[in-house]
């Protein structure tokens, strides 16, 4: 694009007394043959020669119509249908938030001001970009103006992974993976913009086999290699000495070998097989987590399982014979004689409702993941997560478990990894094994599941833990990228303590709900028919959310 | 923002040093004239003797018919009108100055012309636009010693004029106002004129072969004289009027047969998309007819949604059936869009000159402004 291009003028302030500008908004009419579509990024001409930029919002045609009366009227009172001789006079006029003044000069554009694309430049000082440390520039996409004009869009890494704040999360209904290509983008370019050995990344794997070739080179198409190079990006998987993939043991697995995941599962050498025994679930103190979908109004199975969790913890003796999930489910001291039995002051009948949720948990309705006795192949979570490792990645393959699994995998690792942070290492033994990565960034879609916005869950101990990592995880260094459908559907208060938020594609009715607040009017209209492969962008140092594409992640994704 | 007329003030020092000034509520008010402006204009540029007696001439060649059916020819097939031109006068009351036993209204008038070109799309450029500021004072009414040390005021400031208020005009004794404020805003109207005959006249000189111009309201006596008309046997202007005196009768037909019509009469039949016969004024330098732009059925009055066409005619000869025609259709296809809402006279208004006034109009200061802007000084 030439320098002609970019610095023509496209259309001129317009305050009206109807419509007149502010500090936060100007509007602006639009030659007739310049086009501009919302999320473009304006720059308008101010006092001491000094740039506003804003962000397009809205466009709109306006006529010398005095209604549409008149309209049908000029129209020969709706019989003609030709071209007329003189096409009614009427203008584009595009309305625009304003995002920043490169002098300070926040006083309202005045009408006839100028105005034209913003350049990269331009672009950069809109967003506050240029106030950022080099050293804090996370490219999290690329904004690409109607013009032609493109800008890296940065993110501040100390908004991104503390101290300032921290989180993000990602909703959306765009499908095809977006939310997940999108977050798997971020996490690299942020391991690729920073010293890596400070951060351990851990995925949930929750649909098919989407992240167990992270360590496979993908495909790219041109386009997208392309703007891997405008982001000064790499496009590479994640290493594969630096990969390490935890995948569940399913009712096959001690036959077969193979884990129970979606196709073809990793080398052997970069696998671990995870499985849930009695002792160590009930011993990590993680038997209340898969208990985290059962309504508790009454709190009667929380104070069981505190008996239980206290008793075989404990190695009390009423309870040393109960080594298996089986002995728990038949034998005393809950079951005598077939029947439930009153432990301490719970009664026979919350024992016996606890025992057939437990029994349909990790027996019935059980994917493999429970087993008896942890064979030598086994690890637990907190095996492996206890001993996180600067610069490694682990995924956490959940996506052939059971609801209640899943939550008890998650828990577990939230747990893990909470505790490993908030006690230093201690509980873990870490300070003989080094030093703790200084950022632990966990990635997991479908959040909504474990952090649920309304109903019994709530309350739920899964819930607790990632309120605790939203609330206070970034205290720690625990970053926590999250994504879902729809973020009315997760608690408030997680979605509220991500300081970035990414919004794809999003139905009207979810953008009636009170977390969209901060979006203008006019961005929510635009969020339900965004393109796939575009997102909107909200960052705290941005005064408005500006919309993004990126491309695909260049490891090899599943399906 | 400075004051765009702080220049005016030393002229209001003037007066108030002259003369005693009575003040209109401190502020500027702004005149108001009735919107049938156009027709008494029509009315008072008729030659006297012609609105005594009906029409007779008939400029075109026989046979003749009364009414002509037209067909509709828009922009796409034969783009005839390029230019069209429109003027705006805006009075305002300042007050009176007294000096002894005369009094005269000080009055602002913003007066101005417009013109818009079309292109072959349709879409509409500025040709031409000009504004002028105006001091009115009828000069008879004050003495020769304020007139002159306002007059020299004035000088200093381009784009102000001091003019007469009482000055006669062709039109001042036809509009028989007698209140010196009324007069001054008729005035302002004929001021109007003056620049939009200017603005006329510069683009006739230019204007591109086979274009013809479209001017708002008839051309009166003056535009038919201009010297530059002569160089056609058909000039390529024509004066529109949607409002138009009522005044005229017309003798169709000779002989035992003829009969006499009043414009009522003659109108009541004419059908939607035709056009009357031309007939002849001016001693035969114009031509004129009516052509009906909307069907009565949709409009409130047999009389509304018919414009009355003014064609110079320097040769006084008869005037191709063929040419009144191709304009009539032409302007058939201008009925659409309409600024309906925006006017009352839409029904009869071509939309190109609508826009047109919109462009002067937005050369003038607004109220509030004139209303901030000029206070007296020393009152």
């Amino acid at each position: 694009m030439t320098s002609e291009q970019e610095n023509r003028v496209i259309g001129r302030a317009s305050a009206t007394d109807r419509q007149a500008n502010s500090s936060e908004r100007f509007s602006f009419w639009l030659r007739p043959d310049e086009r501009v579509n919302p999320f473009d990024i304006v720059d308008a001409e101010h006092y001491e020669t000094s740039r506003t930029f804003g962000l397009v919002t809205n466009i709109y045609h306006t006529t010398d119509a005095a209604s549409h009366l008149s309209n049908l009227i000029s129209n020969d009172f709706g019989e003609a249908v030709e071209e007329p001789n003189t096409p009614r006079q009427g203008t584009n006029v595009a309305e625009v938030a304003v995002l920043s003044n490169d002098k300070d000069i926040y006083m309202p554009v005045a009408s006839e001001a100028r105005v034209r694309f913003a350049d990269a430049e331009g672009i950069q000082i809109a967003l506050g970009i240029n106030a950022m440390k080099p050293e804090d520039r996370v490219p999290a996409g690329l904004i690409q103006l109607s013009n032609g004009s493109q800008a890296v869009a940065y993110i501040d890494r100390r908004y991104v992974l503390g101290p300032e704040a921290a989180h993000i999360n990602i909703s959306g209904i765009s499908g095809l993976a977006t939310k997940t290509s999108y977050a798997m983008f971020l996490i690299q370019s942020i391991l690729q913009t920073m010293d890596v050995s400070k951060v351990a990344t851990i995925l949930l794997n929750v649909k098919f086999d989407d992240l167990l070739k992270i360590h496979l080179p993908g495909s790219l198409t041109p386009e997208e290699l392309d703007m891997y190079q405008q982001l000064s990006l790499e496009p590479r998987e994640f290493p594969k000495d630096k990969v390490t993939y935890l995948l569940p043991e399913g009712k096959h697995t001690a036959s077969t070998l193979r884990p129970n995941c979606f196709g073809e599962p990793p080398p052997r050498d970069m696998t671990q097989i995870y499985a849930y025994d009695l002792r160590t679930t009930v011993g990590n103190r993680k038997l209340d987590i898969l208990f985290s979908h059962v309504p508790d109004p009454w709190d009667t199975i929380g104070p069981l399982i505190g008996e239980i969790t206290e008793g075989i913890a404990g190695n009390e003796s009423k309870w040393r014979h109960i080594r298996t999930w089986g002995d728990l489910l038949t034998q005393k001291p809950l079951v005598g004689n077939g029947v439930p039995q009153k432990i301490s002051n719970v009664a026979p009948s919350t024992v016996g409702r606890f025992l057939r949720i437990l029994r349909r948990v990790v027996k019935t309705r059980q994917s493999g993941v429970f087993v008896d006795q942890l064979a030598t192949r086994h690890k637990t979570i907190a095996n492996i997560l206890g001993k996180l490792q600067g610069g490694f990645t682990y995924v956490v393959d959940i996506a052939k478990l059971t609801d209640a699994e899943q939550t008890l995998v998650f828990g577990d690792l939230l747990r893990t990894i909470y505790d490993l942070y908030s006690e230093g290492g201690v509980a873990s033994g870490w300070e003989e094994e080094g030093e703790l990565p200084e950022k632990v960034i966990v990635f997991v879609d479908e959040l909504n599941k474990y952090a649920p916005a309304r109903g019994e869950a709530v309350r739920s101990p899964i819930a607790e833990q990632v309120l605790d990592i939203a609330e206070r995880g970034r205290s720690f260094g625990l970053i926590l990228f999250s994504a879902q459908q729809f973020m009315s559907a997760v608690h408030p208060r997680v979605t509220g303590n991500a300081a970035t938020k990414v919004l794809g594609r999003t139905d009207a009715a979810e953008l009636g709900e009170s977390g969209y607040r901060f979006l203008d009017k006019d961005v929510k209209m635009h969020l339900t028919r965004l393109d796939q492969g575009s997102l909107i962008l909200s960052h705290p140092i941005y005064r408005q959310p500006v919309k993004i594409r990126f491309p695909r992640p260049a490891f090899k994704q599943g399906r | 923002m400075p004051n765009p007329l702080s220049g005016l003030t030393p002229a209001l020092q003037a007066i108030c040093d002259k003369g005693k000034v009575l003040p209109a509520t401190g502020q500027a008010l702004i005149d108001l004239l009735g919107p049938d402006q156009d027709e008494t204009f029509d009315r008072l540029l008729t030659d006297a003797d012609e609105k005594k007696k009906p029409v007779e001439m008939v400029l075109e060649p026989p046979p003749w018919k009364l009414y002509h059916p037209l067909d509709h020819l828009p922009r796409p097939l034969d783009h005839v009108f390029r230019y069209f031109l429109d003027g705006s006068a805006r009075t305002y009351f300042l007050g009176t100055v007294v000096e002894r036993e005369r009094s005269s209204p000080v009055q602002f008038a913003q007066v101005g012309a417009a013109a818009v070109r079309r292109e072959a799309d349709g879409r509409i450029a500025k040709a031409g636009a000009e504004r002028r500021l105006i001091l009115m004072l009828s000069q008879d009414h004050v003495s020769a010693e304020l007139w002159a040390a306002v007059a020299a005021q004035v000088q200093a400031i381009p784009e102000l004029t001091l003019r007469n208020s009482g000055e006669k005009d062709q039109v001042t004794d036809g509009v028989q106002v007698a209140e010196p404020r009324f007069r001054g805003a008729h005035k302002a109207n004929w001021f109007m004129r003056e620049v939009e005959l200017d603005l006329g006249q510069t683009l006739l000189e230019k204007l591109p072969e086979g274009a013809w111009m479209v001017l708002d309201g008839g051309l009166g006596k003056d535009i038919i004289k201009w010297p530059r008309l002569k160089d056609w046997d058909h000039p390529p202007l024509i004066g529109v009027g949607k409002s138009f005196s009522k005044e005229p009768s017309f003798k169709v037909g000779g002989g035992p047969g003829g009969k006499i019509l009043n414009l009522y009469e003659l109108l009541a039949k004419l059908d939607f998309g035709c056009r009357t016969v031309a007939f002849g004024a001016e001693g035969g330098k114009k031509a004129f007819w009516y052509v009906r732009l909307r069907p009565q059925r949709e409009l409130d009055y047999p009389l509304m949604g018919v414009i009355k066409v003014e064609m110079p005619n320097p040769r006084g000869e008869a005037v191709p059936t063929e040419l009144i025609d191709r304009l009539s259709g032409a302007l058939l296809a201008e009925r659409n869009v309409t600024p309906h809402g925006r006017d009352s006279r839409w029904h009869a208004h071509l939309y190109p000159i609508s826009v047109a006034e919109r462009l002067v109009k937005g050369l003038f200061y607004s109220e509030e402004v004139l209303r901030a802007a000029i206070r007296w000084p020393t009152i």
